[in-house]
């Protein structure tokens, strides 16, 4: 209380003149401060489109996981199109139906959260760039480092992701009969189910957006189980699986 | 009264030093990505033509489509799509087919094969191979040595390194705005549409009983709804 009370006389001693200059510019500071906040205030209000928060950013884990995500599951879903028909051992045919049902329900999620979030449904990029913002996180940086490093100033249309099949690879599978093919499918798929592992666990990981986190954790652990059910069919076709690309 | 004139000056120039960049780094990004707010940024692509088709209906092979345009970029199609999942065709393939491809939201790049070879292909085929909702053929008789084809757009180019060909690829590869059929595939199921064996291109002027492009000058005001009365295609 003491203290208080010293305060105003610590100010008196100014000249009244002085005291009014210091007053002005006082209030000047404080107008600008408000203006100021006011200012941040409505950049914050504008990113808010009918009560929704701002939307993912582009470079974000979300965005990046969804577009990277998305494409990966497509030629799975194209391998298994061709399972579908070709496949000769009624497991590998519904391994591919499951498979099939399941990424293109997956691949329409993710392109969904793409057009709400008003991105880009196909990235133009390298891909998998999302991935290096935040190295620091459990387990994820090694996964990815080790596929995704590529040569600085490559192509603006990135390099394959890990697990990906060229296209001599699907030219091959589609002039592919027989049981051959089954084997064939069931080991491109399973380096392919492999190779998208590091992307999902990366993103359960570092995602905030929740449907995110559930979706990469999802897609993890039934790509795991069907890698060991793949892993098995392989065996009984007595064939081996195809090392990572 | 200096500190109070420093503080608001220090305030400005923060405000300044944080927001200008972050605009101006956005603002280039952004200016070839679709979004709510720019549906179409091929309009800002120099060169860049553009016609706007429905829907197109579907023939069947042999059957032949009265295209207006060279390559064509929209209109009647196969009922087949020409694969596009990154596919490089190092032969002419069918327009009907690489149309339905457009109409599913693929760009097409096709060269001239008598202008474009060697390292000039090897650059195009980089952009291509492997890339989702794409796919590259040679075209006899282009009217420029390189011609870049989405649903309703087109830009023809002399180089292959032109900047442009990645911003058109940016702005309307896969943009859901400018192509008719959003979330269809590019890839083809046996039996269908084979790229290792695709129907090949037809240099001949089609005859009299090609489809016309009746539903292919939509976009004249006049008569804006005509064309859904065709029925799109659902492939």
């Amino acid at each position: 209380m003491a203290e208080s009370d010293d305060t105003p006389v610590l100010t008196a001693p100014a000249a009244p003149a002085a005291g009014g200059w210091a007053r002005l510019g006082r209030t000047l500071a404080v107008g600008v401060f408000a203006l100021v906040v006011g200012l941040y205030l409505g950049i914050g209000a504008s990113g808010l489109r009918g009560g929704h928060p701002e939307p993912p950013a582009q470079d974000s884990v979300e965005v990046g996981f969804a577009q990277d995500m998305s494409v990966h599951h497509s030629q799975a879903v194209e391998m298994s199109a061709m399972a579908l028909t070709n496949a000769t051992d009624p497991a590998v045919r519904t391994l591919a139906y499951d498979v099939l049902t399941t990424q293109q329900g997956q691949w329409g999620t993710m392109q969904g959260w793409l057009a709400v979030w008003d991105r880009p449904l196909q990235a133009a990029g390298e891909p998998m760039t999302w991935m290096r913002a935040t190295e620091d996180s459990a387990g994820t940086a090694a996964g990815m480092t080790e596929h995704a490093a590529m040569p600085p100033g490559s192509a603006i249309q990135g390099p394959r992701m890990p697990g990906m099949a060229t296209t001599s690879e699907l030219d091959t599978l589609r002039r592919t009969t027989g049981p051959a093919f089954d084997t064939l499918y069931l080991q491109l798929l399973l380096r392919h189910h492999q190779g998208g592992l590091p992307m999902a666990r990366y993103a359960a990981a570092n995602a905030t957006e929740q449907v995110v986190t559930t979706l990469a954790r999802q897609i993890a652990d039934t790509q795991q189980a069907e890698s060991t059910t793949m892993q098995q069919l392989l065996t009984a076709h007595g064939a081996a699986p195809l090392p990572m690309n | 009264m200096i500190g109070a004139a420093v503080v608001i000056i220090a305030l400005i120039g923060a405000i300044a030093y944080n927001l200008v960049p972050k605009i101006s780094e956005r603002t280039e990004a952004q200016k070839y990505v679709p979004s709510a707010d720019n549906p179409d940024p091929s309009a800002v692509i120099d060169g860049v033509e553009k016609i706007d088709y429905p829907a197109g209906t579907h023939v069947q092979a042999p059957q032949r489509v009265a295209y207006d345009q060279t390559p064509p970029m929209g209109g009647p199609h196969d009922q087949y799509w020409a694969t596009c999942t990154g596919t490089v065709y190092s032969e002419p393939i069918r327009s009907e087919n690489a149309v339905h491809s457009l109409e599913h939201g693929a760009v097409w790049i096709t060269y001239d094969p008598q202008k474009v070879t060697g390292d000039e292909v090897s650059t195009l085929e980089a952009k291509v191979d492997g890339q989702p909702y794409t796919l590259m053929s040679p075209y006899p008789g282009l009217p420029s040595p390189i011609s870049v084809q989405s649903w309703g757009h087109r830009l023809a180019l002399d180089d292959s390194e032109d900047d442009r060909l990645a911003q058109f690829i940016t702005a309307l590869r896969r943009n859901p705005n400018t192509h008719p059929e959003a979330g269809a595939t590019c890839s083809t199921t046996p039996g269908s549409f084979d790229p290792s064996a695709p129907p090949p291109f037809d240099a001949s002027a089609p005859g009299p009983d090609a489809v016309p492009m009746t539903v292919g000058q939509q976009s004249a005001p006049a008569a804006p709804a005509t064309g859904s009365n065709l029925g799109p295609g659902n492939g």
